[in-house]
C-alpha cells in the first residue's frame, strides 16, 4: 500500500502518546525531560509530513520545513537551559526525584 | 434687584451663617454669636426692604427644577403672597429679637457655638417652609425644622431629661409626618402636581376630586407639628431646651408652621374635614387650659398655654373657613376668613407668647435657673421692667378689649365660632376665661407679693440685650391689633381677610371678651392671692387638682403601648435581622466565598506530577472541543 | 520497497521511545532516545527532507543527547525504583486514550481524504532553505540567533555557584 499522510501522522501520534505516557509515569526529572523531547520530535515529524504532502509541483511548501528548523534550534536552547535548572535544583536538594521537590505547596 | 434674588438671600443667609459657624466657630462663642445675629439682621433688613417698597403685593412665584426621575419632577421655588409675606414678617421680626435675647441669656453657656449654629439652621428651615411653593419642598423643610428642633431641645447634652425630650419630640413629629407624606402622595396622585398655585387651580376646576381623606391625612402633619391632640405630648417636654428656643420654636414659629400650612392648602379641605379640624382644635384648646392649673414650672405653664392657643388657631381656621363657605358676602375674600382668623391669631400669639417666654427667661436667668413659681415672688420690686413687659403679655393673652392684640384676634375666632357652631363657641369662650385665670395665677404668684426664696431675693434686672426685645415685643403685644404697626403690604390680609362682627354682634362680642378676660384676671387674684406659697386649688379641691395634673394620662398610655407592643415588635424584627440578613445573607456569602477559596487552595499540591495530570485533563477537554465532541453540551 | 523501509524505520522510532519512557536507568533511557532520533532522521529522509535529516542527527542526536549524558553523569543519578501500580495503570489509560483518539481522528473518516504524494519537489535543497531564511524569514532567523545567545548567558548564570550553596558541586 502506498504510504499516505495518515500513516506518518499516526506515527507522530504514537510517539507523542509515548512521550506523554513517560511524563505521567516517571519521577526522575531527567527522564521526564527526555520524554518531553520525544513529544517535541513527534510534532516536528507531523510538520514535515504535512509540508511534504501538501506541496504542489510548481510552488514548493517550505513553511513546515522552516518551522522545523526553528524548532530544532529552539529545542537546543530549551534543553540547555532546562538542564542547567535541573543542576541548580540538584545542588539545592541533592535529589532530582519529583516527589521530594514539593516546596511550592499551599 | 429681583424679588427672587432677595428671597434667595433671605433663605440662604442663615444657611451660610450655620455653615461658617460649623467650620470656624464651634469653639469661638463670640464669632458664632456675631454670625448668627448678623444673619438674623440680614433677614430682617431684606424682609423690611421687601415690605416697604420692593414688593408690590401681587402674588409672586418662581421655581426651578431640581430632580427629575422619569416623569416625576421635584422643583424648588418661592411663592410670595399675602399669607407668606405675613409669616415671613413674623419669623424675621420675632426671630431677630430672640437672637438678640439669646446673646444675653446664653452668656454663661459653654456650647454657644453649637447653639447659635442650631439657631441659624432653624431659621433656614423655617424660612424654607414659609417660602416654599410646592408640597414636596415644604415637606423637606418640615423635616429639617424637626431636626433643628431635636438638636436645640437637646442642647443641654448631659442631662437625661433633654435627651429624652428631644427624642420624644422628633418621634411624635415623625408619626404625624407619616400621615402627612401619605396625604401629599395622594394629592400628587389625584392632581398630578404638588405646586400650590397649580393645586389651587385644579381644585377649583375639579372640586369633587378633593376628598376628606386627603385633607385629614394632610392634617396629620399639623397634628404633629402644631401639637394638637393626640400628638400634643411632646410640647410640654420640649421645655427642657433653653428658653430662647422655647420662645422661638415652640411658641412663635415652628409650632405655628402647622397653622401656616393649613392656610397654604385650605382648598384641599372638604366641609367634613373642616369640621373635624375645628373640633380637634377646640378639644385641644379646652384640655390644655384645664391642664395648666396644676403646673408649677413657669415654662410648663406657658407650654400648656401655647397648646391651648394653638388649638384656638386650628379651630379658628376650621370654623372660619366654614363660616366663609356659608356666608359668602364677597365670594373671594370670604373663603379666606378661616386663614385670616387663624393667621391673625398666630401673629398676635407670636408677639405675646414670645414676650412671655422671653420674660420668663429673664426671670429664670435672674433667679439663677429657678423655675418653680412658688419659689419666686416679689419680682416687681427687683425687676420692674421685666414685670411691666410680662404684665403686658398677660393682658394680651387674656384678651382685654382694645388694649390687647389678643383681644382682636380672639374676637375674630369667637365670632366665627358663634356663627357656625354653638357648642364650639361656648367651649372656646369658657377657655378664654380659663386662660385669663391661669395666666393671672402665674403672674400674681411669681411677680407680686414677697420673695419666697434666696434666689428670688437676689434677683436683679437683666441687661439691655434681654430687656430691649421684651420692650419691643410688649409694644407689639399691646398695639398688635392696630393696622398702623404693620408694613403696608401686609395690611391687606389683616384688614380684608379677618372676619369682623357687624352691628349688634359687635357690641356683644366686646362684652363677652371683656367679661371673660377681666373676670378671669380678678378671680385669679382673689383665689390665688399675691405671692402665695402653696397652690390654693391643690389644698382646697384635691380631686380637681389631680384631674388637671393627670393631663388625662396621655403620656402613660403611650408609654404602655411602646413598652408592650412596639418594643416586642422591634425585638422580633431585630432577631430576623440578625438571623436572615446578617447571618444568611452576609455571613453566608462570605462563608461561601471562603469555602471556594479553601477548595481552590487544594490545587496547589507542590507536586509536579499532579500538575501534569491536570494538564492532561485540560488537553482532553481541548481535544474533545476541537474534535467536535462537545457540540451538544455547549449548545 | 518504500513501504517496508517506512515500517522498519517507524518501528525503530517507536520501540526505543517506549523504552525511554520505561527504563529504570537514565543512561539506558538516553541511549534509547538517541536510537529513536536516528529512526526519526531516517523518516525525514524518506520524506525527502535531507537537510533536516542531517540537522536532526547533528543537533538532536549529536548535541542534545550528549548533553543529557553529561548531566546524568554529573548528577550521578542511579536507577529509579519500579513505579507503583496505580500510577502505571493510570498513565497507561491516558496513553491508550490518546492513541485511540488519534486513530479515530485520523482513520475514522472525519478528517477527509488526505493529500496524495506528488512527485519530488525541488523544495528540499539547502538552497531553497537558504533563500527563504535570508529573505522572507529573516526576522525569525535573527531572533533565533538572539535566543541562542540568551540561552547561553542563561545557562552560565544558572550554573554559577552561589554563596548559600554548601555542596561541593563542580564549577
Amino acid at each position: 500500500m502506498t504510504i499516505g499522510l495518515e500513516h506518518y501522522l499516526f506515527v507522530s501520534v504514537l510517539l507523542f502518546a509515548i512521550g506523554f505516557f513517560g511524563v505521567l509515569l516517571r519521577k526522575n526529572t531527567l527522564v521526564v525531560f527526555m520524554c518531553l523531547e520525544l513529544m517535541l520530535s513527534a510534532a516536528i515529524l507531523a510538520l514535515i509530513a504535512f509540508s511534504r504532502y501538501n506541496t504542489t509541483p510548481g510552488a514548493p511548501l517550505m513553511e513546515g520545513n522552516l518551522f522545523v528548523l526553528f524548532i530544532i534550534a529552539i529545542a537546543a536552547c530549551e534543553v540547555a537551559v532546562g538542564l542547567a535548572i535541573i543542576v541548580a535544583l540538584w545542588r539545592r536538594h541533592q535529589t532530582v526525584e519529583l516527589d521530594e521537590i514539593t516546596e511550592l505547596k499551599h | 434687584m429681583e424679588l427672587g434674588t432677595v428671597l434667595s438671600i433671605i433663605l440662604l443667609a442663615p444657611l451660610v451663617s450655620a455653615g461658617l459657624i460649623w467650620m470656624f466657630a464651634r469653639q469661638r462663642a463670640a464669632l458664632a454669636m456675631t454670625l448668627s445675629l448678623g444673619a438674623a439682621g440680614v433677614i430682617l433688613l431684606c424682609s423690611g426692604w421687601l415690605f416697604f417698597g420692593l414688593w408690590d403685593g401681587a402674588s409672586y412665584e418662581v421655581s426651578t427644577e431640581w430632580l427629575t426621575l422619569g416623569s416625576f419632577k421635584l422643583s424648588v421655588g418661592f411663592l410670595l403672597n399675602d399669607l407668606s409675606a405675613l409669616m415671613l414678617f413674623i419669623v424675621a421680626f420675632v426671630g431677630f429679637w430672640i437672637h438678640l435675647f439669646s446673646v444675653g441669656y446664653m452668656n454663661d453657656d459653654g456650647a454657644r457655638g453649637r447653639f447659635f449654629g442650631g439657631l441659624s439652621i432653624f431659621m433656614f428651615s423655617m424660612l424654607g417652609i414659609v417660602l416654599a411653593d410646592n408640597l414636596f419642598m415644604m415637606f423637606i423643610f418640615w423635616e429639617l425644622v424637626g431636626f433643628s428642633s431635636y438638636m436645640l431641645i437637646g442642647h443641654y447634652l448631659h442631662t437625661d431629661e433633654a435627651a429624652q425630650a428631644a427624642k420624644k419630640a422628633f418621634i411624635v413629629n415623625r408619626v404625624g409626618d407619616f400621615g402627612f407624606l401619605i396625604g401629599i402622595i395622594i394629592t400628587y396622585w389625584t392632581f398630578g402636581t404638588v405646586s400650590l398655585t397649580e393645586l389651587e387651580q385644579a381644585a377649583g376646576i375639579r372640586p369633587e376630586a378633593v376628598t376628606t381623606l386627603m385633607g385629614l391625612l394632610l392634617f396629620c402633619g399639623v397634628l404633629g407639628k402644631s401639637a394638637q391632640m393626640p400628638l400634643h405630648v411632646w410640647l410640654p417636654d420640649a421645655m427642657a431646651g433653653p428658653t430662647p428656643i422655647s420662645a422661638l420654636i415652640h411658641a412663635a414659629t415652628m409650632v405655628a408652621a402647622g397653622v401656616y400650612f393649613l392656610g397654604r392648602s385650605f382648598f384641599l379641605f372638604t366641609e367634613e374635614a373642616l369640621h373635624i379640624v375645628a373640633w380637634v382644635g377646640v378639644v385641644t384648646a379646652v384640655s390644655a387650659a384645664l391642664w395648666a392649673f396644676a403646673q408649677r414650672d413657669i415654662k410648663k405653664i406657658l407650654a400648656y398655654s401655647t397648646l391651648s392657643q394653638l388649638g384656638y388657631m386650628v379651630a379658628g381656621f376650621g370654623l372660619g373657613t366654614l363660616y366663609g363657605l356659608h356666608h359668602a358676602g364677597d365670594a373671594q375674600t370670604a373663603l379666606y376668613y378661616g386663614i385670616g382668623a387663624s393667621m391673625f391669631h398666630l401673629t398676635t400669639h407670636a408677639f405675646f407668647k414670645a414676650l412671655l417666654f422671653l420674660g420668663s427667661g429673664s426671670v429664670i436667668h435672674a433667679c439663677h435657673h429657678e423655675q418653680d413659681i412658688f419659689k419666686m415672688g416679689g419680682l416687681y420690686k427687683t425687676m420692674p421692667l421685666t414685670t411691666l413687659t410680662f404684665a403686658a403679655g398677660v393682658i394680651a393673652i387674656a384678651g382685654v378689649p382694645f388694649i390687647a392684640a389678643g383681644f382682636f384676634s380672639k374676637d375674630a375666632i369667637l365670632y366665627v365660632a358663634k356663627s357656625t357652631s354653638a357648642p364650639a363657641f361656648y367651649l372656646l369662650t369658657g377657655t378664654a376665661l380659663l386662660t385669663a385665670l391661669y395666666m393671672g395665677r402665674l403672674f400674681f404668684i411669681a411677680f407680686l407679693g414677697k420673695p419666697k426664696s434666696k434666689a428670688a431675693e437676689k434677683a436683679h434686672e437683666s441687661p439691655w440685650t434681654i430687656v430691649l426685645p421684651l420692650a419691643v415685643l410688649a409694644v407689639f403685644s399691646i398695639g398688635g391689633g392696630y393696622l398702623i404697626l404693620y408694613p403696608p403690604s401686609l395690611q391687606v390680609l389683616i384688614h380684608d381677610w379677618v372676619p369682623h362682627p357687624h352691628g349688634a354682634d359687635h357690641q356683644l362680642m366686646i362684652i363677652i371678651s371683656a367679661v371673660a378676660s377681666i373676670v378671669g384676671l380678678v378671680l385669679a387674684r382673689v383665689i390665688y392671692g399675691a405671692g402665695a406659697k402653696t397652690d390654693k386649688l391643690e389644698t382646697t379641691l384635691p380631686p380637681v387638682y389631680a384631674i388637671s395634673k393627670s393631663r388625662f394620662y396621655f403620656d402613660e398610655i403611650y408609654l404602655l403601648y411602646i413598652r408592650k407592643v412596639q418594643d416586642r415588635l422591634a425585638d422580633i424584627i431585630g432577631f430576623l435581622d440578625t438571623l436572615v440578613i446578617s447571618g444568611v445573607l452576609v455571613r453566608g456569602t462570605a462563608g461561601a466565598a471562603g469555602l471556594l477559596g479553601i477548595v481552590a487552595r487544594r490545587l496547589h499540591t507542590g507536586s509536579v506530577s499532579t500538575y501534569v495530570w491536570w494538564f492532561f485533563v485540560g488537553l482532553v477537554l481541548f481535544g474533545a472541543y476541537a474534535g467536535g465532541f462537545l457540540e451538544g453540551i455547549l449548545k | 520497497m518504500r513501504e517496508i523501509l517506512f515500517h522498519f524505520f517507524a518501528a525503530l522510532t517507536i520501540v526505543p521511545a517506549f523504552f525511554v519512557a520505561t527504563s529504570r536507568k537514565p543512561v539506558n533511557a538516553a541511549m534509547n532516545m538517541m536510537v529513536s532520533f536516528v529512526g526519526l532522521a531516517a523518516l525525514f529522509v524518506l520524506l525527502e527532507t535531507y537537510f533536516l535529516a542531517i540537522l536532526q542527527i547533528l543537533v538532536y542526536a549529536g548535541a542534545i543527547v550528549v548533553l543529557f549524558l553529561f548531566i546524568i553523569m554529573l548528577i550521578d543519578a542511579g536507577s529509579s525504583p519500579h513505579p507503583r501500580l496505580l500510577r502505571f495503570l493510570a498513565s497507561l489509560a491516558a496513553f491508550a486514550l490518546m492513541v485511540f483518539a488519534g486513530y479515530y481522528l485520523i482513520f475514522g473518516g472525519g478528517a477527509g481524504p488526505f493529500a496524495e504524494i506528488t512527485a519530488e519537489a525541488p523544495g528540499n535543497l539547502s538552497r531553497t532553505f537558504g533563500v527563504s531564511l535570508f529573505t522572507t524569514y529573516l526576522l525569525p532567523f535573527q531572533m533565533t540567533g538572539f535566543m541562542l545567545l540568551i540561552a547561553m548567558v542563561g545557562v552560565i548564570v544558572l550554573s554559577r555557584k552561589f554563596e548559600s550553596d554548601e555542596t561541593g558541586g563542580e564549577q
